[in-house]
């Protein structure tokens, strides 16, 4: 269940903000693109100079606060949408909660985010022809995944709650490499999977499947 | 397993000011770090695939992920060995299979299985309510969806022990070949490719120098090594696990290497030439390992090939032109060269069909090399230098050459295998390529040159023209003398000639002339022979045009003319037309003379071969089709239309122009008398000649237009927009508005001669032959001194013979205006002729009744009269006019009064006042007037007058 529970931020939350974005997002860019300009603040696109004005506040569910550029939050579909929703005012009023990640995770997202926030975003497609063929994860990345497995799997976690797929995509890669080439009850171990299978239906899939075992 | 979970405790010092408690209390239970299943999936992507089987067995749950058909499906897609079709028809025909089995197992047990009460109805009535069918079908759908997701199905396969690569390398070649699309089974399906190709692949990838992997060692023969290494190329696709770009460079740099090696074997088999050995054995290598037909192998082949250093091939295009006079291009060293292409390209062809797997590709790759290398080299300073020296050369050779190289195109003899359609297409696109840079410049050349050609042809005629005006206009005047009385007897002749199947044309020519047409001219006085009695053949030529009006009865329907003659030609359709031209064209020539200063037919002529000669370069082009060959055949069009606007414009309209404006001079009286002897008014008869020549010319562009335009697809005739059949049109109109013009003038200038005529030869005598004495109360217009020789002796000899017969004069008169009328006939349009004729006839009429008016009638002279007037009556009888026959009718009665003798004057009073045998045409008082012509009116007035106004009573 709690699998379930967990996993729906990802899935439900994509389909919306297309079509809100469509309805509401006009409405709301004028109002948040008038408000910006009562307060007399230039573009809303932020730029570093311009880090007072374009910050967001996340709080993690141990009530930690962080504020951070509004660029990088948006590397979260979550967050962005949930702003484009909500506009400018209620951002800018209180902080958001991200009722999932506690504080040590959200920093380590947030880093990510901080260096890969000039990324650009990838499109549908390209997330389905990038799904056939893996890419390298580059080396930032691969250190930034060296913690435990624990965090490791927060990180996931909190990146597909966030929506931010391409750290879900490092995530997932580095998780694969991780599992490479141990065998299933190390695979069961490291996924806290519970076997429940019999020796022999084991044996067999594993009969089953010889071709595809190293040589 | 316990150190993997996270203790909940950090979410549980959540502090109770969240804006977001109610979540936050969630969170407080689930905190543990298990990964959501969307997820695993993600991860399962990005597996190597023994890792994937290693996972598949941890869990139930984790296995159905792993053989979840999708995944395996969209690797064999991959590998380019999925089929949707096959799979929907296999699946497809195990469905109707487990239905057959399902229906059989479900009769009998049908009872005991029922859930619902339908159930036992429907089964022992085979005929099976739909229900029913789909209940059934949907369990089995179930079914086997369950089957196929289970573990049961496995059974299939799990027997398949690996295969030992060693023991059976042959299967492993076709291992991606011989896969199946099953639904459900494509984990094992790509398992079988699997296991045959991973360890290669593994293997190759981890080799580190190019000899150690077992690819080369299991395989020895090169063709293995490539079929097994294009096998691997091609699995490599399925392969997107972390680091598959390395190992696909990995892989792909062992594929070159072996690539040029086996380049290098085939390089040395082409030096010494060993087509059959080593050059086959290695170009199928390399079309088995690249699998596009080997194109580094052609490559290598058509670079080096020995065809473009050949001496012999590589011929000089110069001698095109070096051998030519000075405005021609000499084809035939160009065919030479194209000749020995031709045979060296076909020799090639045979070659290429030995050597590589895939000939035809090969074969016209080498032949874009040729057409790339040595055509255009040929054809490219040819051109330019014909550019350079004249127009005329230039656009010759192009046309030419075009022509050639098109014919060469397709001559060549691909290998097997390749269509015709395909060829022909390719021999279309090579040739455009080659003259695509020529082709604007040849086009707007070619019109150019037409254009400045046609002027200059009609402008050195006007420049000629002008300065022997004066001769020219008395060398008409006198060659139309005989013109007349041979034209009844051409009229049939002519028909003879048009009417024969331009085949037999030819075989008559034989008598040589000047004219450069003299074939066919000397035919037309062949077929007339008796009629030329003493004129020389060109006179007896001309007359015979217009006679061959009544074969195309109007301008309207020279089609019918044109289809009648060419459905009548036995020859191919290729040479009629242009023995059709020519046998028009040299008969026009020799009429040349009569109209020599109006307009000339030699001009026309001349226009009309160059067009044709333009047109034939130009359409050669056409056969390109695309956008090159629309231009083409708009650019013919063009020239058409061209043609029409000078010949038309400049040409025929000034000489009808001309013509007419002779016409409104003529002066009938002003004329020297001897002029009117000879039977005709001079500028009409050249008008009516005009027209004829006129109508010829526009049949002859109507055949051109048919010919060369609409006959091959270059204008339609049925569109109406067509520029070509618009010209056309216009220039029709215009010839029928110029000859309206010219004929109404025309009318009024006969009308004087006719006038003329009665005037001047009418003698008082005629009529009134009593005696001298007589003579002289005749009132007698015509004053004797104006006679000439001629009219004494008619008329010495009409008071010898006192013969009842027509005089002089009306005759004269009837057979100038009956030849003038008959000269038009089918030179233009009916409708128009028949307007003609009848105002021609009214205006004799009124002329003839002028004339008695003039005249003194005795009893004895109304024989002559009422001869006179049976003559004007059988002349406008052959018009086929029945309101001007009434006319003519009315006269000839009127006539008779004239015989009535003076002692019957009540019945003469009688004739006089009855109305009726006029046919309303004369009223009494004009009969009345008409009766004070009598000779011994003063005689009989009296009796008649109390005759028809009852004085007599009145005395009484």
């Amino acid at each position: 269940m709690c699998i379930r529970n967990r996993s729906f931020p990802r899935v439900i939350h994509k389909p919306s903000p297309i079509h809100q974005k469509k309805s509401k997002s006009t409405a709301l860019a004028q109002n948040a693109i008038a408000h910006l300009a009562s307060k007399s603040t230039s573009s809303p696109t932020p730029k570093m100079s311009e880090k007072t004005v374009s910050k967001v506040t996340l709080e993690s569910n141990d009530n930690v606060r962080l504020q951070i550029d509004r660029a990088v939050a948006e590397r979260s579909m979550l967050i962005k949408n949930l702003m484009e929703d909500l506009g400018d005012d209620a951002v800018a009023d209180s902080a958001i909660p991200i009722p999932n990640v506690n504080e040590q995770v959200l920093r380590k997202v947030i880093e990510w985010c901080e260096k890969h926030k000039g990324d650009p975003v990838q499109s549908a497609e390209e997330e389905n022809d990038n799904r056939k063929k893996t890419t390298e994860i580059d080396e930032w990345d691969q250190k930034f995944m060296q913690v435990d497995q624990e965090l490791l799997f927060e990180i996931i976690l909190a990146a597909n709650y966030l929506d931010i797929k391409a750290l879900l995509d490092v995530g997932c890669k580095t998780v694969a490499n991780m599992i490479k080439g141990k065998s299933p009850e190390e695979i069961r171990k490291t996924f806290n999977i519970t076997n429940d299978f019999t020796a022999e239906e084991e044996e067999q899939i594993r009969r089953e499947n010889e071709w595809a075992e190293d040589r | 397993m316990s150190n993997l979970r996270r203790a909940p405790t950090g979410a549980a010092q959540a502090k109770p000011n969240s804006i977001l408690k109610t979540l936050q209390a969630t969170e407080l239970i689930v905190s543990k770090p298990v990964l959501p299943a969307e997820i695993l999936v993600a991860i399962l992507d990005y597996l190597p695939v023994p890792d994937m089987m290693r996972f598949a067995r941890t869990s139930r749950r984790l296995r159905e992920m792993v053989y979840d058909d999708t995944r395996w499906v969209a690797r064999l897609r991959s590998l380019g060995c999925w089929d949707e079709a096959e799979a929907r028809r296999r699946f497809e025909e195990t469905m109707r299979r487990r239905r057959e089995l399902a229906d059989r197992a479900s009769a009998p047990g049908a009872a005991a299985a029922a859930a619902g009460g339908a159930r036992p109805v429907q089964a022992p009535t085979s005929t099976t309510l739909f229900d029913a069918a789909v209940e059934v079908e949907r369990r089995n759908q179930s079914q086997l969806r369950k089957v196929t997701d289970g573990f049961e199905t496995m059974k299939a396969t799990s027997g398949q022990p690996p295969r030992d690569p060693f023991e059976d390398p042959e299967a492993l070649l076709q291992v991606i070949k011989s896969a199946k699309s099953v639904r459900g089974h494509a984990r094992e399906e790509y398992g079988k490719i699997y296991g045959a190709l991973a360890p290669f692949y593994l293997d190759l990838v981890r080799a580190k120098t190019h000899t150690d992997p077992i690819v080369f060692q299991v395989f020895r023969d090169p063709e293995r090594q490539a079929q097994m290494l294009a096998n691997l190329r091609t699995f490599a696709k399925s392969d997107w696990a972390q680091g598959w770009q390395q190992r696909e460079e990995k892989l792909a740099s062992m594929i070159s290497i072996f690539e040029s090696a086996v380049l290098r074997e085939f390089e040395q088999g082409y030096e010494f030439w060993d087509v059959d050995g080593r050059m086959k054995k290695y170009a199928h290598v390399l079309d088995t390992l690249s699998g596009d037909g080997g194109s580094a192998g052609v490559e290598l082949f058509i670079h080096k090939h020995p065809i473009f250093a050949d001496k012999e091939v590589l011929a000089n295009s110069m001698d095109c032109i070096n051998q030519a006079p000075a405005d021609e291009v000499v084809m035939e060293p160009s065919r030479r060269f194209f000749e020995v292409l031709s045979r060296k390209v076909n020799a090639q062809a045979d070659i290429i069909e030995r050597i590589f797997p895939r000939p035809g590709p090969v074969f016209w790759q080498f032949v874009g090399k040729v057409r790339e290398d040595i055509i255009t080299e040929y054809a490219t300073p040819l051109f330019d230098e014909t550019h350079e020296r004249s127009i005329l050369s230039y656009v010759k050779a192009v046309s030419g050459l075009f022509e050639q190289t098109l014919q060469f195109f397709r001559t060549l003899t691909p290998p097997k295998g390749g269509l015709k359609a395909e060829q022909e297409a390719t021999a279309k696109e090579f040739t455009l390529k080659i003259f695509e840079p020529h082709l604007d410049l040849y086009l707007q050349d070619e019109l150019d040159y037409f254009v400045r050609q046609a002027e200059r042809e009609v402008g050195d005629w006007e420049k000629k023209l002008s300065e022997q005006d004066a001769s020219v206009e008395s060398f008409y005047m006198g060659s139309f003398v005989n013109r007349q009385a041979d034209k009844r007897d051409f009229l049939t002749s002519f028909k003879k000639v048009v009417m024969m199947p331009v085949s037999v044309l030819p075989t008559s020519l034989g008598l040589p002339l000047g004219s450069p047409f003299a074939s066919s001219s000397s035919r037309a006085s062949a077929i007339a022979p008796s009629s030329a009695n003493g004129n020389n053949s060109l006179q007896v030529a001309s007359p015979s045009a217009p006679s061959s009006r009544p074969h195309s009865p109007g301008i309207a329907t020279p089609t019918t003319n044109v289809g009648a003659e060419r459905t009548g030609s036995p020859l191919p359709g290729g040479k009629a037309p242009s023995d059709e031209l020519a046998a028009k064209t040299a008969l026009m020539t020799s009429r040349l003379e009569g109209i020599k200063s109006l307009f000339s037919i030699e001009v026309a002529l001349s226009l009309v071969h160059q067009a044709k000669a333009t047109l034939g370069r130009i359409a050669v082009f056409i056969q390109l089709g695309g956008q090159a060959g629309g231009e083409a055949r708009e650019q013919c069009e063009t020239i058409f239309v061209q043609l029409l606007r000078i010949l038309g414009g400049r040409h025929v309209k000034a000489g009808f122009d001309k013509a007419v404006t002779h016409l409104s001079q003529y002066n009938a009286r002003a004329v020297e008398a001897s002029q009117h002897d000879k039977g005709g008014v001079a500028p009409l008869v050249t008008f009516i000649e005009l027209v004829n020549v006129g109508d010829l010319i526009s049949q002859m562009i109507d055949v051109f237009y048919e010919q060369q335009l609409a006959g091959p697809k270059i204008a339609d005739r049925n569109d109406f927009l067509d520029p070509a059949g618009l010209a056309k049109k216009k220039f029709e109109q215009m010839l029928d508005e110029s000859v309206a013009a010219g004929l109404n003038k025309g009318i009024d200038v006969l009308m004087d001669e006719v006038e003329y005529i009665c005037a001047t030869t009418q003698l008082p005598t005629d009529y009134n032959p009593a005696g001298p004495d007589q003579q002289q109360l005749g009132p007698g217009t015509s004053s004797s001194s104006s006679t000439t020789p001629a009219e004494k002796a008619a008329n010495a000899a009409a008071f010898v013979d006192m013969d009842i017969g027509p005089t002089h004069t009306a005759k004269r008169v009837r057979d100038l205006v009956a030849s003038h009328t008959s000269m038009l006939v089918g030179s233009t349009d009916k409708s128009m002729l028949d307007v003609f004729n009848g105002e021609v006839g009214l205006r004799l009429f009124a002329a003839v009744c002028k004339n008695l008016k003039r005249q003194r009638v005795s009893t004895a002279g109304a024989i002559k009269l009422i001869a006179d007037m049976n003559l004007y009556f059988d002349y406008i009888r052959s018009l086929k006019n029945q309101d001007l026959l009434a006319y003519f009718k009315a006269l000839r009665e009127l006539s008779q009064i004239y015989l009535i003798d003076e002692k019957h004057a009540k019945e003469m009073a009688t004739i006089i006042a009855d109305g009726d045998r006029f046919g309303g045409i004369f009223r009494a008082e004009e009969v009345y007037e008409y009766a004070e012509r009598r000779a011994d009116w003063y005689h009989v007035r009296k009796d008649v007058e109390r005759a028809m106004y009852g004085l007599e009573c009145v005395v009484m």
